[in-house]
């Protein structure tokens, strides 16, 4: 049992590396592809919103299989999976970051940018101070939702086989013949999510303070 | 000493193939205040969102606290240099039908804000600057608040309070109390009141007929997109020339 526990631990330090570091480069990379989505440029826009689509439109478990398979069946590359992982998991989260970030940012009411410039603020000083803090408080429970996801996407992984905490517990399931890995497993995520949830609450309550 | 704080020649603005202004031309003299009327649609925000940048003029020419903002060359309105835009701008003051606070301020910061972010004041000056104008207001006990506790009336006397903090030399307002109840309206038509009677430049589109006649220096009406009649407003509202003026203060005295 001690041992399957520390091989649970050694699979969920996976999964949390593949979380984390999705959300590190999918969070800002979203807003690229958003600003990307709403450029004046129409190829930019057409191109952004093929990307959108094709991200939303395939199952995750596809991509990483692209992503992981077509470098080298095309030009005979190979590379890391964990880094293809990654790749993948930062391309798919981007694109769906993306719609929630542009869905705030076109909600905004014309009226604060309005009154920010005739009071004289710069443009830089307008997003940053006042559209930025009320998009973010808006988009904040479709990011919840979406960061839930993740940590049960993060599963997707083993299709490539990274020994995450779904591999691990597949693995030693059947092993020792018993469920109780998987159960285990479970246990986990949803301690996992039960955090996560905790501290979208947490930061939603912090910014309760207006409307 | 240049007393005249605006001066419009032959504003023309269209929204694709719609004329919007036609030929605005019009002065005011510092100190005054001048009433803007009209049916919807006649272009009296387009005019008062171009003196205060938010929208840009076609052709004419503007002058502001004496200063041009854009000038006629060969039919179109070309604008100064960024530098004085933004000089002009900062002499323009603009409140909105519907206050346009921002809501994720306190009252306090939402009048400090731009003292500091624009004009570079020091905490303690924007506070304190702010904290007058709320005691001006009858509102110093809502520094703390938030937009969102506020009623309609309070939030335009709020958002009035953060027109003034940057010192504006004209204060435009569109339409500030069409969002309004009967009685919210009376108070902040009372702060705008006082205002004149402290010689603040104003142009204020209004729907207030009594506001219009009464507390203004000139009274000016437009009608698709342009200035069908204007003058003293005793003489507008009582002795009218025009027959569209006529039928348009009819439908308020019904
Ligand atoms: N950004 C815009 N794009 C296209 N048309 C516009 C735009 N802004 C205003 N218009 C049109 O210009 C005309 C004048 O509008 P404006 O808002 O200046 O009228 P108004 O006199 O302020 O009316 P109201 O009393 O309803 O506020 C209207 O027909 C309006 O539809
Ligand atoms: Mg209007």
């Amino acid at each position: 049992m001690a041992n399957l526990i520390f091989q649970l631990f050694k699979g969920l330090n996976f999964s949390v590396r593949i979380f984390f570091l999705t959300l590190l480069f999918s969070l800002p990379f979203g807003f690229v592809v958003a600003k990307g989505r709403m450029s004046k440029i129409a190829p930019v826009r057409w191109i952004t919103d093929l990307y959108i689509q094709i991200m939303r439109g395939t199952p995750l478990i596809l991509q990483l299989l692209f992503f992981y398979f077509a470098p080298f069946y095309i030009f005979h590359a190979s590379y890391d999976r964990f880094f293809a992982v990654i790749l993948a998991y930062v391309l798919n989260y981007s694109a769906y970051f993306a719609e929630i970030y542009r869905s705030g940012l076109q909600s905004m009411d014309k009226g604060q940018y309005e009154a920010s410039q005739v009071l004289g603020f710069t443009k830089a000083y307008t997003f940053f101070h006042v559209i930025l803090p009320q998009v973010f408080k808006k988009i904040l429970p479709s990011v919840g939702n979406e960061v839930v996801t993740l940590v049960k996407d993060t599963s997707l992984a083993s299709t490539l086989g990274i020994a995450e905490l779904f591999r691990v517990a597949q693995t030693s399931s059947s092993r020792v013949f018993s469920t109780t890995p998987i159960f285990v497993a479970g246990v986990f995520y949803f301690i996992m999510n039960y955090l996560v949830a905790k501290f979208f609450d947490v930061v939603e309550r912090k910014l309760d303070y207006y409307e | 000493m240049n007393d005249i704080m605006i001066n419009a020649k032959n504003i023309m603005k269209s929204f694709g193939s719609t004329e919007v202004l036609k030929d605005i031309s019009f002065t005011l003299e510092k100190g005054h205040v001048l009433s803007i009327i009209g049916p919807s649609g006649s272009g009296k925000s387009t005019l008062l969102r171009i003196l205060t940048q938010l929208e840009t003029a076609d052709a004419g020419s503007l002058e502001l606290v004496g200063k041009p903002l854009f000038t006629n060359v060969d039919g179109k309105a070309v604008y100064e240099n960024i530098a004085q835009r933004r000089e002009l701008n900062l002499k323009t003051g603009l409140v909105f039908q519907n206050f346009n606070l921002f809501p994720h301020f306190s009252v306090l910061r939402n009048i400090t804000e731009a003292q500091r972010a624009v004009l570079k004041r020091d905490k303690d000056e924007a506070e304190a600057k702010a904290m007058d104008l709320l005691k001006k207001m009858n509102l110093a006990d809502k520094a703390k608040s938030y937009p969102c506790e506020l009623s309609g009336g309070q939030k335009q006397r709020v958002s009035i309070a953060r027109a003034l903090a940057m010192d504006p030399e004209i204060l435009f307002f569109d339409e500030p109390t069409s969002a309004l109840d009967p009685e919210l309206t009376l108070e902040v038509l009372k702060v705008i009141r006082g205002l004149a009677e402290e010689k603040m430049t104003m142009v204020v589109v209004t729907h207030e007929m009594n506001f219009a006649k009464g507390s203004s220096d000139e009274a000016l009406f437009m009608d698709g997109g342009v200035i069908v009649e204007k003058g003293n407003p005793t003489e507008l509202f009582d002795n009218p020339k025009e027959e569209r003026l006529r039928r348009f203060l009819n439908t308020f005295n019904a």
